[in-house]
């Protein structure tokens, strides 16, 4: 067992834990903090996986960003309410067997596969990043275009959203 | 006798219309007059009365010993017959007049006096001019049909007016009583008028009797319609409603037995004399004898002195019918004609006794019976005009000479004389039957007066006794001079005087005989009657008229009630009982029906709303707003679409 | 290179986890949290399918936009959850019914 498999495996079992306690978490606060520790830990399965550019951005937007604003909204409306946010579950049964009934037969169809390579070619990790900027400028081009488009929509939205509610207190 | 007269003389018709109309007229004023004037309505009704009297009096001299008054209406059409009613003036419709109006005349002017205190004088004379109105309505009509009509009206008039006391039990009691009895024999009637219907196909007085052979129906026609005059005249078996009718005012007493009820029983039989067979007309006088004889048995025994005068009348009514039956009519309206004045009178002054007495009473506050003649005794020094009167009716009543009951009764018993012939027959028991009557008659009139008017003053000593009014003393002067012989015939010894001979178209029979017969006897009479003056019949029997109240009650009455309570129980049970059966059996069959209607229809329609309803709360309630369970279902329907991909 | 297996194990049991939180927590901060948890099980799944095909990174750029979308998704849905907790006073998802029947 090499240090890279350790580091794997510990990831893997970090993600999986912390995702599995998600369920029983009561206080939203902490399910936030759960969910940047399982974010996180795929970052470094992501840099297994040889998408180093994909794991930064999962640190950068999701843990730096999209986990800010979560823990920023659930602060505000706890500090509202005045108490710290507390789930209450319902259709428990229906969700675990819906879960668990899926998760079973993911695995059934997961297990039943046999994955091959499509080439055996060999792979350069060095050339990685430089093969995806050129590929996000080149072919991608359209797309990312467009996601910036979504991306300025989407700030505006939420803008507009959360000065609406200052004009309607005003 | 008569021919068809179609005209005669307007005027004759015009004082007829106004002697016929003019009490009706009376009976109208008197209803619509207020209560505040009631006062008024004795003047008016015996002023309208007395024209009532003039124009008969003018109607009987343009008609007496002339040709009758023949009017004829149009009535009504059945298919093509027409009906014809009419008026029928004869000498004995004239008479007839006379005396009603006469006597109702004075019988007015006397209740004026008499009624002076009642509360419903109104109703009182209403009645009165109404009753007049309708025996009025008898006399002139010549229509058997019409003259049924008004025979009920006289009927219904003596109802109202004997039961006028209507606070009285005992008056309303005998004005049912009167009226029942007299439907009796007005059931007879109608059969009658049906049989002479089927057979003639006419009512008309004058078409019947221009059929001169003698048919078989008539037998039994006349006998039917002679149930009639038996209720209404009083005869024997349904003679016990006019002792009880003594209920009723006095002069309403007086009116019924002298002018109006029971006289229109005689005049009806004599109107309709020709219809009568000879077998027919024994009957009418048994029935007549037998009427007399109980009267006067009766009239022996009672104590209420206008009892006594009931039974009087009644035997009176007898001797009536008894001389129709033998066939001499105009002897008994004679009879009727004087027996109207004398009996009246009687009636009258029997009233002012009474009258006076309760005057007295009231004033020192004793009270007996006045009309108990146990009570009464030598009234003749406190009452001497009443005394008088009562002298001069009851002579003529008992049949003395010089008085016109001699006179009539003369008649009649000559009559009956002339009937019998020389063979001794049972028709010989029927003149004995007569002269006894006419015996006690005398004896039981002699006794009346003895005991009210002389020897001692018995309960009436202390009180203060006072003749009555002027009013009421002016009829009793007019009635008690009309006793006197002279108004009926100038001979007192021979009654074929101006009236009968106006009344009797054929030769009469006057045998110089019989008015001796006659005077002999009724004097012995007195002589009897004087020396038993102290003695009193005491008789249970004569007293309760032979029980003749407890026979109808046992043979009619009681049967017909336990008849009545048989049939009750038989609705009851069966009738009553199948009904309520096949009520129980419809509400079962209803009751199931709902139970049906419920259960399968109502229930098949709620079964498939129901049905409706659940679906639909099924399907609602996957659209519930929940958000996370809308996931879960799609979801689920994805798992289920991936299980079904796996098998 | 490790087995393929490994991570479609663990993006289908962070899915499942993703949808079992959806469907009970009630609040919606937690489902959007859970939201974010199923599109890192795709992303996780992205990244390891390129695994396969090497040269060509397209599942990169697959996830790099999923990462721009759920960015996008996450700042309007919390915008939302703020404005419905400011007009409502609650963030449970059953009681916003307003538009029921």
């Amino acid at each position: 067992m090499t240090l890279l498999n350790f580091i794997f495996y510990f990831l893997e079992a970090v993600a999986a834990v912390s995702a599995i306690s998600m369920i029983f978490i009561r206080n939203v606060f902490y399910g936030a903090l759960l969910v940047v520790t399982c974010l996180l830990a795929l970052a470094g399965i992501y840099v297994l996986a040889f998408a180093e550019f994909i794991a930064v951005t999962q640190i950068l937007i999701y843990a730096g960003g999209i986990l800010v604003v979560i823990i920023f909204g659930i602060m505000l409306t706890s500090k509202i309410s005045g108490k710290p946010l507390v789930v209450q579950h319902s259709n428990v049964i229906a969700g675990v067997l819906a879960g668990v009934t899926f998760l079973g037969l993911l695995i059934y169809f997961i297990a039943a596969q046999k994955f091959n390579p499509f080439s055996t070619t060999k792979f350069a990790p060095e050339k990685s990043i430089q093969n995806f900027g050129t590929g996000l400028m080149s072919d991608f081009i359209l797309p990312f275009e467009i996601a910036g488009i979504v991306l300025l929509v989407a700030l505006i939205g939420a803008a507009v959203m959360a000065s609406s509610i200052k004009s309607k207190n005003n | 006798m008569v021919e068809v007269q179609s005209h005669q003389s307007t005027t004759v018709e015009l004082f007829l219309l106004v002697a016929l109309l003019l009490p009706l007229l009376s009976f109208f004023i008197s209803f619509s007059i207020s209560e505040k004037y009631s006062w008024v309505v004795p003047f008016i009704t015996t002023l309208l009365l007395l024209t009532s009297v003039v124009s008969s009096v003018y109607v009987f001299f343009s008609v007496w010993k002339h040709e009758p008054v023949v009017v004829q209406l149009h009535w009504f059409t059945i298919g093509n017959f027409k009906f014809n009613v009419g008026i029928l003036v004869n000498n004995l419709s004239a008479i007839m007049l006379i005396v009603v109006t006469g006597i109702s005349f004075l019988v007015h002017l006397y209740s004026s006096g008499y009624m002076a205190a009642d509360t419903s004088i109104r109703r009182y004379f209403a009645m009165l001019g109404f009753f007049t109105f309708s025996m009025l309505g008898i006399v002139v009509a010549d229509n058997l049909l019409l003259i049924f009509i008004f025979w009920e009206l006289v009927g219904f008039s003596s109802y109202m007016l004997i039961g006028h006391w209507k606070e009285k039990i005992e008056a309303s009691a005998a004005a049912s009583k009167a009226f029942l009895i007299n439907r009796i024999g007005d059931a007879g009637f109608l059969i009658g008028l049906m049989i002479v219907w089927a057979n003639q196909s006419s009512f008309n007085l004058i078409e019947l009797t221009n059929t001169t052979e003698i048919l078989s129906w008539q037998t039994s026609a006349s006998l039917c319609i002679f149930c009639g005059v038996i209720g209404k005249s009083a005869q024997f078996p349904l003679l016990n409603w006019l002792p009880d009718a003594m209920e009723g005012p006095t002069p309403v007493s007086a009116l019924i037995h002298a002018a109006t009820m029971v006289a229109a029983g005689v005049f009806l039989l004599a109107r309709i004399h020709f219809m009568f067979t000879p077998p027919a007309l024994d009957v009418v006088i048994i029935v007549g004898g037998i009427t007399a004889f109980m009267g006067a048995l009766g009239a022996l025994v009672q104590h209420d002195i206008k009892k006594i005068l009931a039974y009087s009348t009644t035997s009176q009514l007898g001797l009536m019918v008894m001389a129709v039956g033998v066939g001499a009519p105009e002897a008994a309206i004679l009879h009727l004609f004087t027996h109207a004045f004398f009996k009246a009178g009687l009636f009258l002054a029997a009233g002012s006794i009474i009258h006076s007495l309760h005057q007295a009473q009231h004033k020192t506050h004793d009270h007996f019976d006045v009309q108990d003649v146990r009570n009464l005794g030598g009234l003749r020094k406190k009452l001497p005009f009443t005394f008088i009167i009562f002298i001069l009716c009851g002579s003529a009543l008992a049949g003395l000479p010089f008085f016109t009951g001699f006179l009539s009764k003369d008649a009649i018993l000559t009559a009956i004389q002339q009937w019998i012939g020389s063979e001794f027959s049972w028709k010989w028991f029927m003149l004995a039957i007569a002269f006894i009557v006419s015996f006690i008659t005398v004896l039981y009139t002699l006794r009346m007066i003895w005991s009210v008017f002389m020897g001692e003053e018995k309960r009436t000593s202390t009180l203060p006794i006072a003749e009555p009014p002027l009013v009421m003393r002016i009829p009793l002067a007019i009635l008690g001079f009309a006793s006197l012989w002279f108004v009926v015939c100038s001979n007192p010894f021979d009654y074929s005087g101006w009236l009968y001979s106006g009344l009797h178209a054929g030769k009469y029979f006057h045998s110089s005989f019989m008015p001796i017969v006659s005077a002999v006897w009724v004097v012995l009479a007195l002589v009897v009657g004087y020396i038993l003056r102290k003695k009193s019949i005491q008789s249970s029997l004569l007293l309760h008229n032979f029980y003749l109240d407890r026979i109808y009650n046992a043979l009619m009455v009681k049967p017909t009630l336990h008849l009545t309570s048989f049939t009750n129980y038989l609705d009851k049970k069966w009738i009553d009982g199948f009904i309520h059966s096949t009520v129980y059996t419809q509400v079962i069959l209803a009751h199931f029906t709902n139970w049906f209607d419920r259960v399968i229809i109502d229930g098949s329609v709620d079964g498939v709303a129901g049905l409706a309803k659940g679906v639909g709360s099924v399907t609602r309630s996957f659209q519930n707003g929940k958000i996370q369970l809308y996931l879960f279902w799609a979801i689920f329907s994805i798992i289920i679409f991936l299980i079904w991909l796996i098998i | 290179m490790f087995p393929l297996q490994h991570f479609l194990y663990l993006s289908a049991l962070l899915f499942s986890i993703g949808l079992i939180i959806i469907i009970t927590k009630r609040n919606a901060i937690m489902i959007l949290l859970g939201i974010e948890l199923m599109l890192n099980a795709s992303n996780l799944n992205l990244v390891a399918f390129n695994q396969l095909n090497p040269s060509t990174l397209d599942g990169q750029f697959f996830s790099l936009f999923v990462i721009i979308v759920a960015v996008c998704e996450a700042a309007v849905g919390l915008s939302l959850v703020l404005r419905v907790y400011h007009e409502h006073k609650t963030s449970i998802p059953d009681e916003l019914n307003n538009l029921k029947d």
